[in-house]
């Protein structure tokens, strides 16, 4: 597959390069402000070097601002939807793609039309609808709405159950597998690189929410990452150094993540031809 | 196959898809529902909701700042998911070759779109500073990027586009991937040069591809937010960054109108739909199937 | 393939062990106000997040909390950034904190609909401990809607004093003047402490105010450090009746149009391309030594004197031809009408507008306590810290700007913040006055939609 032109690989490489440079400065900018003291990085410009480099505004965030609890929270949030949801979402994905039922089109397209309402209306009836329910401030309260399945993920898993060739899942149903067995050991192995990618995309999106955990907690008990971030600031200062150290913690675990997950996602992502 | 085996099918599909159908019928369609009922209310959120007919409909359409928004945000769509798609083509393509080291590349492209949009907006807005940003420094020349009417939607379609390159790049380079190596090998014997193979084998094969990444990018392109909050809030300089989002909050937020707020959601929403389904319209007749 | 599927089955499994435990840690639904065993109540408070301010508050309600041991307060800090949505949006399903900050440019609304505990009944005897600006500020048609918990006081110009000592500058009794410059001494001073990157001040010929080495001040559109200051010590109204009145009050517009000069006509002030949306330009510069006067307020002092490597001071704020008159604002914690623990909150409200219950908050030196008899351990922190903070409160002393409230003032705030930038960045079409007008003009429509 690969053409081994040394040309080829001359521009591979520059532009690569070039790319990676221009992604990587406003983080390096980013780290290097967190390693300044509040004072340093008050009194010389932003593109000034941390002089002395200083680990103070980790060690402030995980002992004074609660840091450690935060990172526990949205740790435990983003686990249990990533697994209750991504599991409802390959269930609904696969009757959509190959099972027959009236409405079904219809419903699907409905699912879609929930993506293009922007987030920031339906947050107050859904609120509204919480507190009335005695949710605020609780751990439910935060997963609720995402947990039973998302129309994206829905979306991509059904491009892809759909291309899965007919003749493997013709051949379980002679077996004698009922829908739930030929999902488990024929769609879903064949999906998993799908699957992994879902995964990620989901916990990267649920660890950086922010508009509805915010509304549906108050304070510092179930704080996620991104609001225990917000409330570094106060009205007069930015703390731009434990903002920066805050960030600096929070795409740490994703990274993680991602280097575990990303042989798996990349064997393919391939989405084949749409019906 | 027979009618009862037909009916099992249908109570599987149903029951398959119950946990996530009420998960949207209680958290998505009933607020979108109460959403379209405030739209004919007049509400600011502590006195009660008053029926006010079409007025917010009529006020929503005939607020120029609003109709203005709409025109800003359809310009940098119009700019950045074009752009992103060819930069995110362009990378993914590169990406396939499969260089020693494609792996740690991948995975640094990504960081922009795994990292939380607030903490970038804001280092974007020091490197785009007029005194002291490292645009400015690095270039030598005092040029005012945010605070210029003419720069400031550029800048945000520069941010933009470059969060987004990586996570475009992923679904393309996997899409190459699976492309089948006869084909490429079939063209290659037949006299195909590089880029002929290019244009008309990978990127026709890729449309499927294209056609869920310019759909997904559409819809999330239309509703940016906390980019433009971080770098331009109050809409920028002469409201060169009004977008659609930002007129919804200040709508929902600062003048608690939610009644116009929801109009807003609503005028939004029906755009996109319009979008989609043209998006779709034009795939659907021209996409290619698997060759296997 | 196989070994990578073992690790990632363990890894997710470890996770969702992590996630089970945190979430047993601490219970399947948080505290929230609630009615623990034996009777105990759980008093919730809310601010703006500022870690220094909940501290001094935990100080404080731990003392509470002894007095009365059947009550708790729970302080909750809630996003700046993001305070006033989360108010409305919590207030409007009944629900919120027991007690919450609020201040003046947000509070009338939940005034008016009943949402907020009626202060000047409930407490009526405990109002006169109460600094009065800020008993006034809250007062609605009679009623008070609150316990002023801080007050800002005056405004002053830190200055820094090496730079100020090269220029041979006074700054201690400056006087500026819109009409007659003669009597204006406040700009030749600053043209003397701005200087640009070829080393010519303001005054000499030559100068090129588009290339500034040094800024003199810090003049830029804002209406708490600067604006307001001036309009108000020039005997103008900036709004009135729950209208704005900067343009159509002549002395109110005579003094912005002075700001506005000292920035595009004078080049005394960075420029608005570097200050519009970006507060914190002025006192990043002062803070680096690149400008020599910083007129602010005590919300800025614990930052200067933590990271001011140079030496500086504290000086009146110039006197306008109405004397020496800032804007001043408070805070007060308000109590939530509809708090389902109306008496545990009325004892907590009683005691942060108590003397013993404000000691703590003036003590942390991080706010200036609306509590008369609480104030001192303010001063006295400074004291200790080798500042003398008195010039700040001392600032009222010829008046302070009357700023009625606009109630829905949010409404059209941001749309007025924006054609006031562009005020400031040169770019009025016509003469300022008439871009102030237009200004006034769109925001006053924008209120009675």
């Amino acid at each position: 597959m690969r053409r081994t032109s040394r040309r080829a690989d001359t521009i591979t490489y520059a532009v690569l390069i070039a790319g990676l440079l221009i992604t990587l400065v406003p983080f390096v900018q980013s780290l290097l402000t967190a390693l300044k003291t509040p004072e340093q990085f008050a009194s010389s410009p932003a593109t000034a070097l941390p002089n002395p480099v200083t680990l103070q505004n980790f060690g402030d965030l995980l002992s004074r601002y609660g840091f450690l609890r935060a990172v526990l929270v949205t740790l435990a949030v983003v686990v249990t939807i990533v697994v209750v949801q991504v599991t409802c979402s390959v269930l609904a994905a696969y009757a959509f793609a190959r099972l027959r039922f009236p409405g079904r089109d219809a419903l699907f397209w409905a699912y879609l039309g929930t993506l293009m309402v922007p987030a920031i209306v339906t947050t107050i009836p859904l609120y509204t609808l919480f507190a009335q329910a005695g949710l605020r401030d609780t751990f439910w309260g935060i997963i609720a709405p995402s947990l039973l399945g998302s129309p994206y993920a829905v979306f991509l898993l059904r491009q892809h159950f759909l291309a899965i060739p007919h003749d493997l899942v013709n051949a379980a149903t002679l077996d004698g597998a009922g829908t739930l067995r030929t999902l488990w050991s024929i769609a879903v192995p064949i999906s998993r690189p799908i699957i992994a990618t879902l995964v990620v995309i989901t916990a990267v999106s649920h660890w950086n929410n922010f508009l509805w955990p915010l509304i549906i907690t108050s304070g510092g008990d179930w704080q996620v990452l991104t609001v225990a971030t917000a409330s570094l600031q106060t009205q007069y200062n930015g703390n731009w150094t434990l903002v920066m150290a805050a960030a600096v913690i929070s795409l740490t675990p994703l990274l993680a993540l991602f280097l575990v997950f990303q042989r798996q996602i990349v064997s393919s992502l391939a989405i084949r031809g749409i019906r | 196959m027979g009618a009862r085996a037909d009916r099992r099918e249908a109570v599987t599909g149903y029951a398959f898809v119950l946990p996530s159908f009420v998960g949207f019928l209680a958290f998505l369609a009933v607020p979108i529902a109460v959403v379209v009922w405030l739209s004919f209310q007049h509400w600011d959120l502590i006195t009660p909701a008053r029926f006010v007919g079409v007025q917010n409909w009529l006020s929503v359409f005939a607020d120029d700042r609003f109709v203005r928004s709409l025109g800003i945000t359809a310009l940098f769509v119009a700019i950045a998911v074009p752009l992103q798609t060819a930069f995110g083509l362009l990378v993914g393509v590169l990406l396939s070759r499969r260089v020693p080291g494609s792996g740690l590349f991948r995975v640094a492209f990504l960081i922009p779109w795994i990292s939380a949009p607030l903490t970038l907006g804001i280092v974007w807005k020091w490197i785009f500073a007029p005194t002291d940003g490292l645009l400015n420094a690095v270039i030598g020349h005092r040029v005012e990027w945010l605070a210029s009417p003419q720069l400031v939607l550029g800048s945000i379609i520069f941010v933009a586009v470059w969060s987004n390159v990586g996570y475009v790049s992923l679904f393309f380079a996997a899409g190459l991937g699976a492309i089948p190596e006869e084909v490429i090998e079939a063209a290659r014997i037949d006299g195909a040069g590089g880029g002929q193979t290019f244009w008309r084998i990978q990127l026709p094969l890729l449309r499927p591809t294209t056609f869920f990444v310019l759909v997904t990018s559409l819809i999330s392109a239309f509703q940016i937010f906390d980019t433009v909050y971080a770098l331009a809030p109050n809409g920028g300089p002469r409201g060169a960054a009004n977008v659609v989002s930002g007129r919804i909050y200040h709508e929902a937020f600062q003048s608690f109108d939610f009644g116009r707020a929801s109009v807003m959601a609503l005028v939004l929403m029906l755009i996109l739909v319009v979008a989609t389904v043209a998006s779709r319209l034009y795939f659907s007749r021209r996409t290619e199937y698997e060759l296997s | 393939m196989r070994s990578s599927t073992r690790t990632l089955t363990r890894l997710v499994a470890g996770l969702a062990g992590i996630a089970a435990l945190a979430v047993g840690l601490s219970g399947c639904s948080g505290p929230g106000s609630s009615d623990g065993p034996g009777g105990k109540t759980t008093v919730t408070f809310r601010i703006w997040s500022d870690d220094a301010v909940a501290a001094a508050y935990e100080k404080s309600f731990d003392s509470f909390t002894r007095a009365n041991p059947q009550i708790t307060v729970k302080v909750d800090q809630v996003p700046w950034a993001n305070y006033w949505d989360t108010l409305r949006t919590d207030l409007s399903a009944g629900s919120g904190d027991d007690i919450f900050w609020t201040n003046a440019y947000n509070f009338a609304p939940y005034a008016d609909n009943a949402k907020l505990v009626d202060i000047s009944s409930a407490l009526k005897n405990e109002v006169d401990a109460w600094e009065p600006s800020a008993v006034t500020q809250y007062t609605r048609k009679g009623t008070l809607w609150g316990v002023p918990q801080l007050i800002d006081g005056g405004k002053v110009l830190y200055y820094n004093k090496e730079l100020v000592g090269k220029a041979g500058v006074d700054l201690t009794d400056l006087a500026w003047n819109p009409e007659h410059t003669a009597d204006d001494t406040f700009l030749p001073a600053l043209k003397k402490l701005t200087v640009d990157s070829a080393g010519r001040t303001a005054d000499e010929p030559g100068f090129d105010g588009t290339n500034l080495k040094q800024y003199g001040f810090n003049a830029s559109n804002d209406f708490d450090a600067i604006i307001g200051n001036f309009v108000g010590s020039n005997g103008g109204l900036y709004q009135s009746g729950g209208k704005y009145t900067f343009a159509s009050n002549a002395k109110a517009e005579q003094a912005i149009e002075y700001v506005v000069n000292l920035v595009d006509k004078y080049h005394v002030a960075p420029s608005a391309a570097d200050t519009n949306g970006n507060a914190d330009f002025t006192r990043d510069q002062f803070l680096q030594g690149k400008l020599a006067v910083f007129e602010s307020g005590a919300y800025n002092l614990a930052t200067i004197h933590s990271s001011a490597k140079f030496d500086w001071g504290i000086a009146p704020i110039p006197a306008g031809p109405a004397g020496r008159i800032p804007v001043t604002n408070s805070i007060i914690a308000a109590g939530n009408a509809a708090s389902k623990h109306a008496d545990a909150t009325l004892k907590v409200l009683r005691w942060i507008g108590s003397e013993k219950g404000s000691l703590a908050l003036g003590a942390s030196g991080s706010l200036i306590p609306a509590v008369t008899a609480a104030q001192g351990p303010y001063f006295a922190y400074w004291a200790k810290q080798g500042v003398n903070a008195k010039p700040i409160v001392d600032g009222v002393a010829d008046g302070t700007l009357k700023n009625d409230i606009i109630p829905n003032a949010a409404a059209t705030s941001d749309d007025l913040t924006t054609a006031l930038d562009e005020i400031f960045a040169g770019r009025s079409n016509g003469s300022i006055a008439a871009a102030l007008k237009a200004a006034q003009t769109a925001a006053n429509a924008g209120l009675s939609e």
